[in-house]
């Protein structure tokens, strides 16, 4: 009876301790509280590719331009204009991400051009076989810019925080400055402490 | 009754260090300019640390990165105690509840004033800026706009003015500036007008290069423990004691009868009163001159007084500090007189110790400066030096600060932060 119970105190105290990892499905992630989450990566991000679908951006512009597809950069980030923190780079890169996997588009890397001067310099001089090198002038200039910008709105109450985001993206003809395509999400969330921690 | 007394004796000497006493060394050489000292010696404590004070031990230690120059690592720190803070505001715990009100009021965990709040965002977006990120110092600027007027809504007149930072309203403006955003500047300059008159620049001009140098001067109050303890024996009709009061030359003895009324079940009663008081530090520099390449530009003006609004938001806390200690006080003396102890006077030892070992929270952001001042003034584009005279009450340079290099840009604000000095 004794070591019983010596057994079932141990495997208490076992599973008290024990580590526990667990395997979120990302299309059901929640958000923790009402500050910007991982979960608002996947809204933003499958808001804006549906809006971009349903806008027929892409085949307006295959359609007058015989069938190619636009080229895009990415701006730097979404501007942030929040209180928080934001890694806003990884919401376009996500659009763009989903934008190529569904051939909407084609994206010039904005974040590549030094090392791919660099390469190019590099195979231009007699180290590489210039016959086979990559050739100088033929980099693709952008016809849009993907761009975006991030605000909050923010009261805290006692141990109450509402937070109310937006985020609105839009893309732009780099010649015309006109705006080709635009879209919003908003947010907004209340998450209350508990009293006792 | 002599063992009982020698016990007694051996109990009073405890002394458990407290925050100011653990912090003075890394505070001296903070203030002395010797940051890595300073930083060898805060390093050591913050890896001591346990739970309760390690949010605080990284603000000093954030802000002592900050001054060296370590503004990836003063984000780090700095953005740990923030998210600390933030998870413990307004929440309340039931172990710390029970450890600062029977144990020792600094036994829970570090809960910031009001004040300390706000600045760590300051001090965050100076971090930010002078790493060279921008849109970092941006964010830090939103959170310091929320946090005044989550602070400022609705709180008392008093406390209102203490809480509405100028240094943060500044660093705000000149931000909004920085972005371009004229109107936003323009409301935040306002309400500095309106605290402090005459801070203001003339013009809101986001297009004029000007560079704004903020410097610090003095050390903040530290809090110091203060005991009165008292032991007390009946003895007859005759009630024996003495006291020990801070400051005093020797305790004080007394024998007085007081009849068969009083009642001390146990051999003697020992008590202590602890509280703490925060004290004023000594500054050695008044008011300091910037020299930019070389030429003595001007006075800088000051901006916040720190200290002020420290000592403000200690007395709006004090009473409920002394009441809480009072209730400490009478529950040890409680369990030292009327609780059942049938196990060979284990409870009225307990009390003892507890009482004799007693000591007031004297937690508080040490590394903070009695006043923090400003000099803007227009500049050219291109790399500049500044190094900051301090003066003495009677204007007597006592101490030159470190040259800091900065560059402008044609049509930018530049920011320079000179660090503390005595």
């Amino acid at each position: 009876m004794n070591r019983f119970l010596v057994a079932v105190l141990c495997l208490i105290l076992m599973v008290g301790c024990g580590k526990s990892v667990r395997e979120v499905d990302l299309s059901k992630d929640v958000a923790e509280d009402a500050d910007f989450s991982s979960a608002d990566y996947f809204r933003i991000t499958d808001t804006m590719v549906n809006s971009l679908r349903v806008s027929n951006f892409t085949e307006q512009y295959a359609a007058k331009h015989s069938g190619e597809k636009p080229v895009v950069l990415l701006a730097k980030s979404l501007l942030n204009k929040t209180d928080e923190h934001i890694d806003t780079r990884l919401v376009l890169e996500k659009i763009r991400t989903a934008m190529i996997k569904e051939s909407m588009a084609q994206f010039v890397d904005d974040q590549a051009f030094d090392l791919a001067l660099d390469q190019l310099n590099l195979q231009a001089s007699d180290l590489y076989d210039n016959s086979k090198a990559a050739k100088i002038g033929n980099f693709v200039g952008a016809k849009y810019v993907l761009r975006g910008t991030i605000t909050n709105l923010r009261k805290r109450e006692g141990r109450e925080n509402i937070n109310y985001m937006n985020v609105t993206m839009d893309i732009f003809e780099v010649e015309t400055l006109l705006i080709k395509w635009t879209d919003e999400v908003d947010i907004k969330r209340i998450s209350k402490k508990g009293f006792f921690r | 009754m002599r063992k009982i007394v020698l016990t007694i004796s051996l109990l009073l000497s405890i002394g458990c260090a407290t925050y100011t006493s653990k912090m003075e060394l890394s505070r001296d050489y903070y203030h002395q300019g010797r940051y890595e000292d300073a930083l060898a010696g805060i390093n050591e404590l913050v890896d001591k640390a346990g739970g309760n004070d390690l949010s605080l031990y990284l603000l000093e230690r954030g802000k002592i990165y900050l001054a060296a120059g370590e503004y990836d690592l003063a984000i780090t720190d700095l953005q740990a105690a923030v998210t600390r803070f933030w998870e413990i505001e307004g929440t309340v715990s039931i172990a710390d509840l029970f450890k600062n009100t029977l144990l020792n009021p600094g036994m829970g965990e570090y809960q910031p004033d009001t004040y300390e709040k706000i600045l760590v965002n300051c001090y965050l977006l100076l971090a930010y800026w002078l790493k060279g990120d921008e849109e970092g110092a941006f964010v830090e600027r939103n959170r310091i706009i929320g946090r005044i007027r989550q602070y400022t809504d609705g709180g008392a007149e008093e406390e209102r003015k203490d809480l509405d930072f100028t240094f943060a309203r500044y660093l705000a403006a000149l931000l909004y500036e920085v972005e371009g955003l004229e109107d936003d500047a323009r409301i935040e300059y306002a309400e500095i007008e309106r605290l402090h008159p005459g801070l203001t620049p003339p013009a809101v001009n986001p297009h004029l290069t000007e560079v704004a140098v903020f410097t610090e001067i003095g050390r903040a109050p530290v809090k110091v423990s203060t005991e009165i303890r008292g032991y007390l024996q009946k003895e007859g009709d005759e009630l024996l004691g003495f006291f020990t009061f801070p400051d005093a030359p020797a305790p004080l003895v007394f024998r007085t009868g007081v009849g068969e009324d009083l009642k001390i079940d146990r051999p003697g009663v020992l008590f202590t009163f602890a509280f703490p008081q925060y004290i004023k530090q000594e500054r050695v520099a008044h008011s300091c001159k910037v020299v930019i390449d070389g030429i003595e530009a001007g006075e800088a003006v000051p901006l916040d007084a720190v200290e002020e609004t420290a000592m403000s938001a200690f007395q709006r806390k004090l009473g409920l500090v002394l009441l809480k200690s009072a209730f400490r006080t009478y529950l040890k003396t409680v369990a030292q007189t009327k609780l059942k102890d049938e196990a060979g006077g284990v409870i009225d030892v307990l009390g003892k110790v507890f009482s004799a070992v007693d000591r007031a929270d004297t937690r508080s952001w040490q590394t903070l400066p009695a006043e923090i001042q400003l000099f803007r003034l227009e500049s050219t584009p291109g790399t500049h030096e500044v190094y900051i005279k301090y003066l003495s009450e009677d204007g007597e340079v006592v101490r030159i600060s470190e040259r800091v290099t900065f560059s402008m840009m044609k049509g930018r604000k530049g920011i320079v932060y000179v660090p503390g000095a005595d």
